[in-house]
């Protein structure tokens, strides 16, 4: 309506990003490879140290590390994806003075695509402690047969060439909204929306499809005998988690440096917030749906994932530390509208939704699951304290490369973000749909 | 704010002037006055006008939605979000209630809940009885119900609807409010109202001539077909309802109407029926060859002791070789005697479980039901070990045979678990260990 759009003086509220932080992204750079050095180092030390003479073991820790940052990296870039093409195919008008930020993010997929290229190490040299599927022998000697039926789908050839599909559809896309839309900042050509719409609809499918299957390939077939069928949307609705948080983050630190402060209003917040609300029960529902099927039927080939997570002190304390801090507590904490509306508040539950989308990915990647599989044999066979030593005191320790292994990868994806925010408008400034964006009020 | 219109229902009485000056046939009075605008900024300007003159029963009307008007009129936020949460944690505690009631209130049966109304605490896949996950979609279903509910009944009563009629429906004038133009209308019951000056107050703000709205002082009485017909369709509406009262009250020789055939009549092949998809024409299909039946393989085995509870054809004393006496095996015989055997048996053996609490009450056709031998019986104490087994593998009188669902191992981990309750309920104090004997006679 007329009367209710503020008068915005754009080219004031959207000065460049590279002016007032000339070198952040440098820093951030540099924090970034000195966090990825650190954790080489802390994956290394127990080879150094002398507590494990095999060299495999430190390098299976970083590795097993590097899937846990990536997937963490990816899910960003993979969310903000979504993000932007959901906005397309819905026309949505309300979120466009955000989408830049997403489309920047989804723009480092193809940067993403070589951060993953380290990941064919361990596969290449069949790194059993990574990924069981790769090793030529853990194949052979796998007493249930499972991994032999499963070779020809999880093979290396194969893994590499899907993980080259995946991430050429969406470094395409990625590359595609981002330029499309700073195209539009020069020319103002609005076929360039109708464009982005036309794309999004197969867009989405294919990214369905694509993400489902990365999830089960990068994620699920760390555990090759675990299948469960709702893993992808799992991995999805952390995605859609996390990159609803880090656009909550991106606005206030933006706000806090000055950048969009009238553009960007409580009711942005609002909308941002509720679907990062709606996404942390979606996560939720499907965590669920995916434990009550297993917990219910009690079958051995699937209820071991979980046992490997609950049947030690350490992993059970991260189960439950899932269940209240990323369900429970954000649920109690962010339902209320003053919640979503409070820029402080807010940027506080996001940034406690990175954290726990962490403690996920620690979850669902660190626990040794294998380890617990040769606990249980030896058990079986009545020598349970000889097996139960090394699995009993597996966890806490994966966090040393964990943790500075994340940092340094995000750390990298960030510099890529600030840097290419400073290249180009903070706001998609022409954008057919900016002014209904700018005078948009939730109620 | 809204095209629902506040209801304009109670009668007003004639004081405020007006009377019918219509050519209606019926007295009608002054219900309020109305005011059209054809932007919804004067709209703005006249609401904040009005609100501030103080009035309190008036309303505007709109094509569309505009935001910011409740904040023109002075609307306080609606108290409805809080009465949804009320809504949906009545329905997540009803959750609750429901699923701990069924499952879980044989705990209480003796103490407030009459037979025929408490649960009935099935195990099933050797679940605990109050099995938390099975019960989460529950309460997550009557708590998303009642939410919902409440939310749509809440809104229709906070909003008086439906309404039927409104003294603005019969304003030529006022048909514009679908389309384009913009209204707003002081009722007459409002303390404030006055004819003249209210009608002065509105043609001061810039939207024409204020227009009197008229209500019939009294409404006419429904034609009395309309009355006959609603008393007709009440009592035939009661039909259905008495005859489900005689069906459940009355005893018949007829069996029961069956609405719903295929539940109790299911298209099946039955013993000795025909069957022409068969060569041989027979529904009921002989051995494959080279079959062996259950049972038929024990002739095979050596150790008669241990699959049959036979020795030198009788039955056995003792427990057979393979089988060792330790407190994971009577862990194990508890854990089966409370999955397969406490439904009758109970879980102290007596012969008073669940199904028998159920049987013994009465119930026309359960006259008959004999309860289930305790086993703390002289008699079920002086049978060997073997024929115990062999009740349990065979069955006995009533009590199916469950050789089909249980492994010999646990059978006779069973046989152990029968045994040392039959110890516990005739235990001596020689019985009880040196050291906590002393304790005991202190007592």
């Amino acid at each position: 309506m007329a009367h209710a759009a503020p008068a915005i003086d754009i080219s004031r509220e959207n000065r460049r990003f590279d002016d007032i932080a000339p070198g952040l992204a440098g820093r951030v750079w540099t924090l970034g490879v000195g966090a990825f050095v650190v954790a080489l180092l802390m994956a290394l030390i127990p080879t150094f140290t002398g507590k494990q003479t095999d060299f495999s073991a430190g390098a299976s820790a970083f590795f097993r590390s590097y899937v846990l940052a990536f997937a963490y990296a990816c899910s960003l870039g993979l969310g903000a994806l979504f993000f932007t093409m959901i906005q397309h195919l819905t026309r949505a008008g309300w979120s466009v003075v955000v989408r830049r930020f997403a489309e920047t993010i989804a723009g480092q997929l193809p940067l993403l695509a070589l951060l993953g290229l380290p990941l064919l190490i361990p596969i290449i040299l069949g790194m059993e402690g990574v990924y069981e599927w790769s090793s030529a022998a853990a194949v052979k000697n796998d007493a249930s047969g499972l991994l032999q039926k499963k070779a020809p789908y999880l093979n290396a050839t194969f893994f590499i060439g899907r993980m080259v599909f995946y991430f050429a559809v969406w470094g395409w896309l990625g590359s595609f909204y981002l330029n499309k839309s700073v195209e539009q900042d020069l020319t103002g050509d609005h076929e360039l929306s109708v464009k982005m719409g036309g794309v999004a609809g197969p867009g989405v499918l294919l990214y369905a499809l694509t993400v489902t299957f990365f999830a089960v390939d990068l994620l699920m077939s760390l555990t090759p005998h675990w299948y469960s069928t709702i893993f992808g949307v799992y991995y999805f609705a952390g995605c859609m988690v996390s990159t609803h948080a880090t656009l909550i983050v991106m606005m206030v630190l933006l706000q806090r440096s000055g950048r969009l402060t009238n553009v960007l209003t409580q009711e942005h917040y609002q909308d941002v917030g509720k679907f990062m609300f709606a996404f942390t029960v979606f996560w939720a529902y499907i965590g669920f749906s995916q434990y009550m099927l297993i917990w219910y039927a009690n079958l051995p080939e699937e209820t071991y994932w979980y046992a490997a997570r609950q049947s030690t002190p350490y992993w059970l304390v991260v189960s439950l530390t899932l269940l209240f801090g990323h369900f429970v507590l954000p649920f109690l904490a962010l339902i209320s509208k003053h919640a979503k509306r409070s820029p402080n508040f807010i940027f506080l539950g996001a940034c406690w939704m990175l954290l726990m989308h962490f403690v996920d990915m620690h979850y669902v990647v660190s626990p040794d699951t294998h380890g617990y599989q040769q606990y249980l044999l030896a058990k079986d066979a009545g020598k349970a304290a000889a097996g139960a030593g090394s699995y009993m005191a597996h966890g806490a320790t994966a966090l040393l490369t964990d943790i500075p292994m994340t940092i340094g990868m995000l750390a990298v994806l960030a510099s890529a973000v600030i840097r290419e925010l400073g290249r180009n408008s903070l706001i998609p400034e022409r954008d057919p749909r900016l002014s209904e964006s700018l005078a948009f009020e939730n109620i | 704010m809204s095209i629902a219109a506040s209801p304009f229902s109670k009668p007003y009485d004639d004081s405020h002037g007006g009377s019918a000056s219509r050519s209606h046939a019926r007295a009608t009075a002054l219900a309020g006055l109305m005011v059209e605008f054809d932007n919804p900024d004067a709209l703005h300007d006249a609401a904040k006008a009005v609100r501030n003159a103080g009035y309190t029963k008036w309303d505007v009307h709109t094509p569309f939605p505009v935001h910011g008007l409740e904040k023109s009129m002075g609307i306080r936020p609606t108290i409805l979000p809080s009465i949804i949460l009320i809504g949906g944690l009545t329905g997540c505690l009803t959750g609750l209630f429901l699923t701990h009631y069924t499952n879980g209130i044989e705990l209480l049966r003796n103490a407030i809940v009459p037979t025929n109304l408490s649960g009935y605490p099935y195990p099933i896949s050797g679940k605990p009885t109050f099995s938390t996950p099975a019960y989460i979609p529950v309460v997550f279903e009557l708590t998303v119900l009642f939410s919902a509910l409440t939310a749509v009944f809440g809104m229709l009563a906070m909003n008086g609807l439906p309404t039927f009629w409104n003294p603005l429906l019969r304003q030529p004038r006022f048909r514009a409010v679908t389309n384009d133009r913009f209204f707003l209308v002081v009722e007459a019951r409002d303390p404030k109202f006055d004819a003249n000056s209210t009608a002065t107050m509105l043609r001061g703000l810039g939207g024409g001539e204020p227009e009197r709205v008229e209500a019939p002082v009294e409404s006419a009485e429904p034609p009395r077909w309309l009355i006959s017909a609603g008393i007709l369709a009440t009592c035939f509406a009661l039909i259905p309802l008495v005859v489900i009262a005689k069906a459940r009250n009355a005893k018949m020789r007829e069996p029961r109407i069956h609405i719903v055939q295929d539940m109790d009549n299911q298209e099946r092949y039955k013993g000795q029926m025909p069957n022409p998809a068969f060569a041989d024409g027979r529904a009921m299909r002989p051995e494959v060859d080279g079959t062996v039946a259950r049972g038929d393989i024990r002739d095979t085995r050596a150790d008669v002791h241990f699959t049959e509870g036979l020795v030198d054809g009788d039955w056995a004393a003792n427990f057979p070789a393979k089988i060792t006496i330790n407190a994971d095996l009577l862990e194990r015989g508890q854990n089966r005697f409370n999955i397969y055997c406490s439904a009758c048996h109970g879980l102290d053996g007596r012969g008073n479980g669940p199904v028998n609490a159920r049987n013994m009450d009465g119930r026309p056709g359960w006259e008959t039901w004999v309860q289930p031998t305790s086993m703390h019986d002289q008699s079920v104490r002086d049978r060997a070990h073997g024929h115990i087994f062999n009740t349990i593998t065979n069955g006995i009188r009533t009590m199916p045979p469950y050789g089909a669902s249980l492994a010999i191992e646990d059978r006779w981990a069973i046989v152990a678990y029968v045994r040392a309750l039959q110890q516990s309920s005739a235990a001596s104090l020689s019985d009880v260990p040196e050291n906590i004997r002393k304790e005991l006679e202190a007592r």
